[in-house]
């Protein structure tokens, strides 16, 4: 039973990395624009599916964390300037923009599917033989993995914390207005998030097939909820929030699955994002109601 | 809860208009006999995580009407195809099915529905008075009495069975079982289970997998740590490269016995990428056994061939698809039955379905719809021998023959390993569920 959930946390804390790249981008984003943007998922694909056709191209599927990052990022930057600010000039709110990234995320989503004929391709990168660690067993890819998901980490908080921009960013999350007041350009600011942003997801996207060892037009969105609910989870606007509530989130879907049913593990990470909201609702309510101005 | 509602409004809006699209440019064009053409609706998983569900089917029906029009048609009639998306969920399948028949005319035959939407629209269609071939393999139409439902599937109990039967031939007595909590992939379970208990073997593990998740690893334990011999299966196809790619790497591969539904393109090539070449050792799956090559297999390839450029990729996985085979016979066997009954209207040749393909003293046999034709033009009574063999229709409408054991190298050209024939299947008392 120990040894189970020893295995079960270390299960956990994979699947945690992976959950954590994504909803730290998805939390900056949110954290700064205030756009719930719900073509995440369908970013992370694009991005998953630029790492897979550079694989197919011969570039090496580590490489491909670059290459789907990079797309990512000239993606979301490309939606977030060119679309959603066009949007947020004629007005739009909150839950209109939600609705406007819900729908982008949908043609971009079917626009793979078309592209991909509807199949699922295999992404497979190492495969080695599994390391033991007492009741542990590991892959080396899930090391890997689990590693980026902590440098990510350390590198974000670091930024924020220590760099110019970081900063700076972190002050228009805050106050946009006051921020602007105080000579920080917010233009650049916001261009950074959504390059930042869009970096993460189509890291995430890779992550995620990486581990998964396949990548289809659905990969992303099947993905969304678990990323959406780690980064309310965590507190909108806080990478290291995220990253903690993906760790909750990961662990406990394993150990369920380990000592109850696999078909309530998904439950049981959802469950308590249900409690938390229950119980500490004032900093999600407030970021999302309709007066939020919407910083793009 | 905003979000997600909004989310689910806006898929069912998004959906319903591809759908519509799909369905207005998706047909084959009517000829120019003057006469209104007639629609065969496919009704499946179109889109979503069931999606192979679509290309299957298309796979199957696109030859036989490109076959059929290219014979004339059905007594003067063209026939085109209209793709009815039920994402295997009865939530769209139901609004979607009354959709398609209120804004369709002449629909002659519906494909399916799949298993995950027959409880909803076959007594709608059947009421409706529209013959289906269903795709459902539940227990619960191994006594159908409904006149318009008609199934050229095996029941899922009897895949189990056959897998079960095939285990035990190879002298697997540990048994573990996973399997997708979609509702196409819990279909065959019970029959699975029902059959390990009835053959007395053992079963160490019941694992269900909640489709397309990033990791399975606690589950992967689970299995491990029950030591069986043998793991049966069926899930998507992306959960399955999850699932036995984590199996792999963590040393846990022991042989794999699949369901009909796991010899697909997309499923092959995902457990096949993730295995790599541990695949054509471990894997075997069961499917309704292959006709040996007849005219009717050879029209069969000739019209996949002839129309491979409407069917979806790669068109060469659909010449072996047992799906396709069995959608492709069930649409000769409905026009022939039109044919034979001088009408298409489905309530005067419903009844002549058994009569065109079912075995009988005097009957003609024949293999492509052509020869059908010719031979009913003659006055001639016929049986049509389908390419995926004899077609016997019982008195519950269900027709299913022997079950092949295939491994295969990824693709999907099956490799016979063996036979479990519809007697010895037939032979296991399976309680609860035949």
């Amino acid at each position: 039973m120990w040894a189970t959930l020893v295995s079960a946390i270390a299960f956990g804390v994979v699947l945690a990395s992976i959950i954590a790249i994504a909803a730290m981008g998805f939390t900056i984003q949110f954290g700064l624009t205030n756009v719930l943007n719900l073509s995440f998922g369908s970013i992370m694909t694009v991005g998953a599916f630029a790492a897979y056709l550079g694989l197919e191209q011969g570039i090496n599927a580590w490489y491909g964390l670059v290459v789907g990052g990079l797309t990512g990022a000239v993606v979301t930057l490309v939606l977030g300037r060119g679309v959603f600010r066009l949007y947020a000039r004629r007005g739009a709110k909150l839950f209109e923009m939600m609705m406007v990234t819900l729908g982008l995320g949908l043609v971009i989503d079917y626009t793979v599917q078309a592209i991909s004929r509807n199949n699922v391709y295999q992404f497979t990168v190492l495969q080695a033989a599994p390391l033991r660690f007492g009741p542990i067993i590991v892959t080396p890819t899930q090391l890997i993995v689990i590693a980026l998901g902590a440098a990510i980490f350390l590198a974000l908080e670091g930024l924020l914390r220590f760099s110019r921009i970081g900063k700076a960013l972190r002050a228009m999350a805050a106050e946009p207005s006051l921020a602007r007041s105080c000579g920080i350009r917010t233009g650049q600011v916001v261009i950074v998030t959504w390059l930042l942003s869009g970096f993460l997801c189509g890291l995430a996207g890779v992550v995620y097939i990486i581990n998964s060892q396949s990548v289809g037009y659905t990969t992303g969105q099947d993905f969304l909820p678990l990323v959406v609910a780690a980064a309310i989870l965590g507190g909108v606007g806080s990478p290291g929030g995220a990253a903690a509530a993906a760790l909750l989130m990961g662990v406990v879907t394993q150990v369920v699955a380990a000592f109850g049913s696999a078909e309530y593990s998904t439950v049981a990470g959802f469950g308590i994002l249900v409690v938390v909201l229950l119980t500490r609702p004032s900093s999600v309510l407030s970021r999302g109601s309709a007066e939020t101005r919407l910083t793009i | 809860m905003r979000i997600a509602i909004t989310k689910q409004l806006a898929i069912a809006a998004a959906v319903g208009l591809v759908i519509t699209g799909c369905a207005a440019t998706g047909g084959n064009g009517a000829g120019g006999s003057g006469k209104a053409p007639l629609t065969i609706a496919g009704v499946v998983a179109i889109t979503g995580s069931s999606s192979f569900e679509g290309q299957n089917q298309a796979g199957g029906i696109l030859p036989a009407i490109y076959a059929i029009d290219h014979q004339g048609g059905v007594l003067g009639h063209q026939i085109v195809y209209k793709g009815v998306d039920t994402r295997a969920d009865p939530a769209d399948a139901l609004p979607a099915m009354q959709q398609a028949m209120a804004t369709t005319n002449n629909i002659v035959l519906v494909a399916g529905p799949d298993t995950a939407s027959a409880p909803a629209l076959v007594p709608i269609l059947n009421q409706a008075k529209i013959p289906m071939t269903a795709v459902a393999g539940e227990s619960v139409y191994n006594h159908n009495t409904l006149p318009y439902f008609w199934r050229l599937f095996p029941p899922d109990s009897a895949n189990g069975t056959a897998m079960m039967l095939w285990a035990q031939r190879k002298g697997y007595t540990r048994i573990a079982t996973v399997f997708g909590t979609d509702s196409g992939s819990q279909g065959d379970l019970p029959g699975v289970l029902a059959s390990i208990k009835a053959l007395h073997a053992t079963l160490v593990a019941n694992v269900s997998l909640t489709p397309d998740q990033p990791s399975y690893l606690s589950s992967v334990r689970q299995v491990m740590a029950a030591h069986p011999q043998v793991i049966m299966t069926e899930s998507d196809a992306t959960t399955a490269g999850t699932f036995f790619g984590e199996l792999k790497q963590l040393g846990g591969l022991v042989p794999i016995i699949g369901t009909e539904a796991t010899f697909t393109a997309p499923w092959l090539k995902a457990v096949h990428g993730a295995l790599g070449s541990s695949f054509q050792k471990y894997y075997t799956g069961l499917i309704t056994a292959p006709s040996k090559t007849t005219p009717a297999v050879t029209a069969y390839e000739k019209a996949v061939t002839a129309d491979k450029s409407q069917v979806p990729s790669p068109w060469q996985s659909y010449l072996s698809n047992p799906f396709s085979i069995t959608y492709w016979d069930g649409v000769m066997v409905v026009a022939l039955a039109m044919v034979a009954a001088h009408s298409v209207s489905p309530a005067v040749f419903n009844s002549y379905i058994p009569k065109v393909a079912n075995p009988g003293p005097g009957k003609t046999i024949v293999y492509t719809y052509a020869q059908g034709v010719a031979a009913l033009k003659a006055g001639k009574q016929i049986q049509y021998f389908g390419a995926t063999g004899l077609i016997n229709f019982n008195q519950y409408h269900n027709s299913f023959g022997n079950q092949e054991a295939v491994g295969s190298n990824g693709g999907s050209q099956p490799v016979s390993l063996g036979t479990v024939t519809a007697k010895e299947i037939e032979a296991v008392s399976v309680s609860g569920v035949q």
